[in-house]
């Protein structure tokens, strides 16, 4: 349960967001998972949220009493995974 | 009910900045916001604070008294709001665009600003991952960046200081007028507020609450993307543009050598390295309603119209592309004003992509202007009585 998770405990291991970072954007006023990645760039990583993002949406869920499905999901928006400029600049063959 | 003697409508870039200034100034104030702070536009940006993307005049005039605003408040806030000082570099790919870019920095500086032109050699010198075959290009010293969600959580938290209430996930429903249709209310649809003063500060849906006190305000959405990199070394020290873009965003005609589907698209290169460490390259300017998807055919043109000016970027990954709509005014400046017909009625709102510059100086005329005071200069050309006599029921159509 996020009650217990430790504060120093990283959340989004590629922008090193951790638990106490999490908790901060809550009481600024974030209530979903994008406020949360606007407030801490939680989610803004390499992996674009994959590994984070279910333990962003608990601590939202927990902080803030409500469930993980009102706490949202990030936008999904191309591409899928890393995709060099110069692939992209060829576009779809 | 809750009573405030002003409530800013929009928690973007422009409303959280009006809202600080009126809360500074010692007002009662509320901003209220459908969704999040920095939900809208605001979030889906680059971080540029130039002057040099202005049109000579009034432009150009509140882009300088903005970034000055900028060095103060960076200095001002605690919360960090990434404000950097790196100077901005137009790039020029042929003579003829060359020549414009001269001739339009000689109107900047005739205006007092600097704006000095450079050759290829000192622009690869301060760009070492510039393309080398390029023409030449300007330079400007005082532009710089900022995190533009940052600066928006930044005037948020500041004003919370001076007393400022926060209302997000508010949606205004409607606003309520009295026999002199004079400001009497506001309706959300989680309560109703007390108060003689609103500031529309709603970009793009600026439109939807005009509609609600009967005005048509002649904003639509103008639709940019732009192409997130993994985090790598600084590609751009500074922000870069291709001097096309501001052509484009004025709609010169001028024809670039550019592929069919650059040309098609609208594409024109600007790139920054953030603060994070990753780099955004787009841009575009398009006409697409309220759609922000991300269109395929435009990362390709922005990714080839980049590699074009940053070679380097060829095998670097992209990991998140995304758009965006601007709130592209008929006249292409904003309109910082009272609205006479409806008193208490203020809008601040039309920025297109100027907004993030634009936003210290707006919210400081806005308080200005609502207190009575003298505005720091001029502003009659951004006034809502600019419009009167244009037929605005049909332009405001196209925005719905």
């Amino acid at each position: 349960m996020s009650k217990d998770l430790d504060d120093d405990m990283f959340v989004c291991r590629c922008e090193e967001v951790t638990v106490r970072e999490i908790r901060q954007a809550i009481a600024e006023g974030a209530r979903d998972v994008v406020g949360i990645k606007r407030r801490t760039r939680a989610g803004m990583g390499l992996c674009q949220g994959r590994t984070c993002e279910k333990m962003v949406q608990q601590i939202l869920s927990q902080e803030l009493g409500i469930s993980p499905e009102e706490t949202g999901t990030s936008s999904a928006r191309p591409p899928v995974k890393p995709v060099d400029f110069g692939t992209l600049a060829k576009g779809v063959q | 009910m809750k009573s405030y003697d002003v409530i800013v409508i929009g928690g973007g870039v422009i409303g959280t900045s009006t809202a600080y200034q009126l809360a500074k100034k010692g007002y009662d104030v509320a901003i209220l916001e459908q969704n999040d702070i920095a939900s809208g536009t605001a979030s889906r940006t680059d971080g540029a604070t130039l002057i040099s993307d202005k049109q000579p005049g009034i432009d150009v005039l509140q882009g300088y008294h903005s970034v000055e605003l900028y060095k103060k408040i960076a200095k001002e806030f605690s919360y960090d709001i990434e404000f950097k000082s790196c100077g901005f570099m137009y790039v020029c790919e042929t003579d003829a665009e060359m020549a414009a870019a001269e001739d339009y920095a000689a109107k900047v500086r005739a205006q007092g600003f600097e704006m000095r032109v450079i050759d290829s050699k000192e622009m690869c010198e301060r760009e070492k991952y510039l393309a080398k075959d390029l023409k030449g290009g300007l330079w400007t010293e005082s532009d710089g960046l900022v995190n533009p969600y940052k600066v928006c959580f930044g005037f948020i938290e500041q004003g919370k200081k001076y007393g400022l209430d926060v209302y997000t996930h508010h949606e205004v429903t409607g606003i309520k007028l009295d026999a002199r249709n004079q400001i009497e209310g506001v309706i959300t649809d989680r309560g109703n507020f007390i108060t003689n003063k609103v500031v529309n500060a709603c970009g793009v849906w600026a439109p939807f609450i005009g509609r609600m006190v009967g005005i048509n305000i002649p904003i639509e959405p103008r639709k940019g993307m732009l192409l997130v990199s993994e985090k790598t070394d600084i590609i751009a020290n500074t922000e870069v543009i291709e001097f096309g873009y501001w052509l484009a965003k004025f709609f010169v005609d001028f024809k670039r050598p550019v592929s069919e589907l650059v040309e098609k698209h609208n594409v024109c290169m600007n790139i920054e390295t953030t603060h994070s460490g990753n780099t955004i390259v787009g841009g575009c300017r398009l006409f697409r309603g309220y759609d922000i998807r991300s269109e395929h055919e435009i990362i390709q043109a922005i990714a080839e119209r980049a590699i074009r000016f940053f070679p380097v970027l060829r095998d670097i990954n992209c990991i998140r592309t995304f758009g965006g709509i601007r709130p592209f005014c008929l006249d292409q400046l904003p309109i910082v004003s009272a609205v006479e017909e409806v008193p208490g009625f203020y809008i601040a709102a039309g920025h297109e992509g100027d907004g993030i510059a634009l936003a210290p100086i707006t919210g400081l005329l806005m308080s200005q202007l609502i207190a009575g005071e003298k505005t720091d200069f001029d502003i009659a050309e951004l006034s809502w009585a600019r419009f009167k006599g244009i037929d605005l029921a049909k332009l405001s159509a196209r925005a719905s």
